[in-house]
């Protein structure tokens, strides 16, 4: 049942396609904090097929904690339903309301509810760096505690800066982490580039033992350098996956931006039932990125 | 289709101990509670039973149905076999029993309990759970219509509140019967708590998770139902299990209205609303039950007529017919709320609020009430009454076809006014089916209407039925036991009678008096009564006496009194409950009739209307 420490491509249903469109150039990242932390230690396995370097210097972060909106030097959002609902037939509209995105009590809380609005059964929120803050290389994770319930798919993710320039998934994408509500237990990690998107894109899933993710924070996080991108939950690193790991071309050396959002519905998932209870949160305590 | 058993088990269970056998048990059930330091071992049979296991079986069940088999097991050497009977297997018609430490263990460190299960073929166990001790059961948890695999799967039994289980006993119990008749065989094994730490998002509900209004008065009590709790598994789904009340804690909002127990028996004893709820844990649970005490009630009168004679749409006195509803919620119009609402101390009432209309409707099947002459109904309103205000009582009467519509339906109504009915009392109403005027069949009912038109909103209905009433009784008066040397009598037959006495003496009346034989025994029957008088032989002196005895029989009369003259005439009535259920008898003081001279008494009359029989009239002391 555990999938610890085991290298398995897991062919999935998933695509996320033709969503990007608007042109926007790089913009110069600024550095939110001076602070060096090194708290997170990584206890890998000696497998021999695992790179881990670790990354130290703290070169962004969001503590969330000033209540109100987002900290908008960091994050913008993505407002609507994209087209065919993100690319992938969601169900929610993305909006910037507090009723769906707000820091509370030191924590991002980004809420879907059930609500008719602009023709969709739902609202949530996206939030996104891209042109805030974009990075090649490095570590990235966020302490997380999920939604629950059939239909819920929350995310932490990165896409290529350059998405609006090249054709996805020519630019990159990497699901640090992804969530099906209705597998509490279950988180899963996932590159997608040129030859090996959607349900060919290169995933693991990791599978908690004796806890679930709806119920406490858990750390999600990669580490990520020339010619490797290690995955890891907590203090276990899952997954390691490297050039000769892709059934296509490696296209992760250019910096990427960070998503975070809660879907509801959609291919990946499938829809809410009647046992799904609404609102569900999806808290998200801090996000740190080091180089 | 599945023949269920449904097993009480705190009233159908026998013991039967097999410790000591094959089953390397090593203690006896004791009473005995440690409430300390209980061991808190976590297993129940992996490869046999775990230390201080016992297992006992209930009642009725096979007794060779429950073995350890050590050919097949999930892991390890050994399983449970459960060898489920066919039906009819004069040994047994069922497997059930419980495992019990009676030592108790200190299970709150664990968060289920698990075990792997297999069937011979494709089932679904009655039940299984833990927290049955053959005791109080105080912490029973049942998970119910388990579904089996031919293939080993696991189940997980959540524990609704694992802090309460510090001194368990009931390790584990089921009970399974035939499917379709058939006997099969399970397999249990690994049977043990854990603590699996993929247990989230409880759900505890009462009333299973529904807001439940009710009105009441004081004195009601019932037990809080549908007890359960739910928790999301690690693989995502929801388990149910029910749940005894003892996991709860529950709360009256106002005490002062209702009290609720620990186990969930809630008493009203005041007036006024209250709403009764519940907790599991630190989860207040889904379902609530609000009390609208109406304070102190007052029953309608029992009713005393023979069920032979009846066919009871609603009433706590007989076996009703089926009805559909009591109300029909008739759209677009209707505004009346409320049915068969109120339940106190075993009775059963129908509180309707908002009243225009409402229908009570039994047409499957329709009712044959040809031999039946009266329908009564007994109602109560519950607010003041002006002039104007009324209440129509409807049948309907479906016909031929025995379906609404088709041409062939009638009904008939009868209408009351407020002069007919009490605010706050209950008014029984006696309607000969004759009177529905326009009810051209009764050989199809199917519908009984109250309608208001709003001008009265608030009644209570109790026992609606219909009745034959038979036109003279059956049976003789009760033989009087007075020694004759104590009784004056007018007409008896125990007696010898006053002589000379005219029991038809023309004054002018309507009545037609005979003197029929019932059952062997003279009679004085009076029909069409408007008055009558009976002349004495010779003035009597009877005072004395003590006592005017008189036996009656009415079924249809609604006013009957008797009187007593003394020369003058000086007279004085005594109202007579009428109509009678059987013979009636009564003994009036002679005292009541003051100022009638006792020592000069010439004549008897009676007054009022229908059919009387009469029979023993007699002075005594």
């Amino acid at each position: 049942m555990n999938q610890i420490n085991q290298f398995n491509n897991i062919i999935r249903n998933m695509s996320k396609q033709n969503i990007y469109s608007k042109s926007c150039l790089l913009r110069i990242t600024k550095c939110l904090s001076i602070a060096a932390l090194f708290f997170v230690v990584l206890s890998c396995s000696n497998d021999e097929k695992q790179k881990v370097t670790n990354f130290k210097t703290l070169v962004m972060q969001d503590e969330f904690d000033t209540d109100g909106a987002p900290n908008s030097a960091i994050w913008d959002y993505n407002i609507g339903t994209g087209s065919n609902g993100w690319g992938n037939n969601e169900l929610e509209y993305y909006t910037n309301s507090s009723e769906n995105v707000k820091v509370v009590d030191g924590m991002l809380e980004i809420t879907a509810k059930k609500e008719a609005f602009m023709g969709s059964e739902f609202t949530s929120a996206r939030l996104l760096t891209k042109g805030l803050f974009e990075q090649k290389y490095g570590r990235f994770e966020a302490r997380i505690k999920m939604p629950y319930g059939q239909g819920m798919w929350p995310a932490f993710w990165l896409l290529g800066g350059n998405s609006d320039e090249v054709a996805w998934p020519q630019c990159g994408e990497i699901d640090i982490m992804e969530y099906k509500g209705q597998e509490p237990t279950v988180t899963h990690g996932t590159v997608h580039g040129p030859g090996y998107s959607g349900a060919t894109a290169i995933t693991k899933s990791y599978d908690l033992i004796n806890d679930r993710f709806d119920t406490d924070f858990h750390i999600f996080g990669i580490e990520w350098g020339e010619k490797y991108i290690n995955f890891y939950v907590d203090d276990v690193l899952y997954n390691q996956i490297t050039p000769n790991k892709v059934t296509g071309e490696w296209i992760y050396d250019h910096p990427f931006y960070i998503i975070l959002n809660l879907a509801v519905g959609g291919n990946y998932v499938g829809s809410p039932n009647s046992a799904t209870i609404f609102p569900q949160t999806m808290y998200v305590d801090y996000v740190r990125v080091y180089k | 289709m599945k023949t269920r058993k449904i097993i009480y088990l705190e009233v159908t269970m026998l013991l039967v101990l097999i410790s000591g056998l094959t089953l390397s048990c090593t203690r006896d059930l004791s009473d005995d509670s440690q409430y300390a330091n209980n061991p808190k071992t976590a297993e129940v049979f992996i490869d046999g039973f775990s230390a201080g296991l016992d297992y006992g079986a209930f009642g009725n069940t096979l007794l060779t149905g429950f073995n350890v088999d050590t050919d097949v097991s999930y892991k390890g050497s050994a399983s449970m076999r459960f060898d489920v009977p066919n039906v009819g297997d004069p040994e047994g018609a069922y497997v059930g029993g419980v495992f019990i430490d009676g030592g108790g263990r200190d299970l709150s460190g664990y968060d289920a309990l698990t075990f792997w299960a297999k069937g011979s073929q494709s089932a679904t166990i009655n039940e299984l759970g833990f927290g049955n001790d053959f005791n109080q059961n105080k912490y029973l948890v049942s998970m119910t219509n388990v579904p089996l695999a031919t293939y080993w799967k696991k189940y997980i039994i959540p524990i609704p509140d694992a802090s309460k289980l510090t001194s368990e006993k009931g390790m584990f119990w089921y009970s399974e019967g035939p499917e379709n008749g058939q006997g099969y065989t399970f397999w249990i094994d690994e049977v043990k708590f854990e603590k699996l730490g993929t247990l989230a998002h409880p759900v505890p509900k009462i009333y299973d998770g529904v807001d439940r209004l009710e009105d009441s008065f004081i004195g009601m009590n019932t037990t809080i139902t549908g007890l359960s709790q739910t928790f999301n598994l690690g693989n995502g789904t929801d388990q149910t299990v029910g749940v005894a009340p003892s996991y709860f804690k529950f709360n009256s909002s106002d005490e002062s209205v209702a009290t609720v127990s620990e186990l969930g028996v809630i008493n009203v004893v005041g007036s006024g609303t209250t709403v009764i709820t519940a907790k599991l844990g630190d989860v207040d649970a889904l379902g609530s039950f609000t009390i609208n005490s109406l304070g102190v009630f007052t029953p309608a009168t029992t009713p005393t007529r023979d069920p032979a004679n009846v066919i009871s749409i609603f009433s706590n006195a007989y076996t009703n017919v089926p009805v559909e509803y009591y109300n029909g919620y008739y759209a677009p119009y209707q505004t009346t709320q409320g049915q068969a609402d109120i339940h106190i101390n075993g009775d059963d009432i129908i509180r309707y609020t908002q009243l225009n209309f409402v229908g009570t409707q039994f047409s499957l099947p329709t009712v044959n009430a040809t031999s039946m002459t009266h329908f009564h109904v007994d109602i109560q309103v519950q607010e003041a009454m002006t002039a104007g205000d009324h209440i129509r009582i409807q049948l309907g009467d479906f016909g031929a076809n025995a379906v609404f519509g088709g041409g062939d339906d009638t009904n008939g109504s009868v209408n009351y006014t407020n002069a007919s009915l009490t605010t706050g009392s209950w008014v029984g109403f006696d309607i000969p089916l004759s009177s529905f005027t326009g009810l051209a069949s009764r050989s199809h009912l199917a519908q009984i209407l109250f309608i208001s038109d709003a001008t009265i909103s608030n009644i209570l209905v109790d026992n609606m039925y219909f009745y034959a009433q038979p036109n003279a009784p059956t049976t003789a008066a009760p033989t009087p036991t007075v020694p004759a040397a104590n009784v004056i009598s007018v007409f008896s037959n125990a007696y010898t009678n006053i002589a000379g006495t005219d029991l038809n003496p023309n004054w002018g009346q309507a009545t037609v008096v005979t003197q029929p034989l019932i059952a062997g025994n003279t009679t004085l029957k009076y029909a069409g009564l408007n008055y009558q008088g009976i002349q004495l032989g010779s003035s009597q002196n009877v005072s004395g006496m003590g006592f005017l005895h008189i036996d009656y029989w009415t079924a249809n009369s609604t006013s009957l009194k008797a009187y007593l003259i003394s020369t003058g005439p000086v007279e004085k009535f005594k109202i007579l409950t009428v109509p009678t259920s059987g013979w009636q008898s009564v003994e009036i003081p002679l005292s009541d009739f003051s100022p009638v001279n006792l020592s000069d008494v010439i004549q008897l009359k009676f007054d009022g209307n229908g059919d009387i029989h009469l029979d023993n009239i007699y002075f005594h002391n």
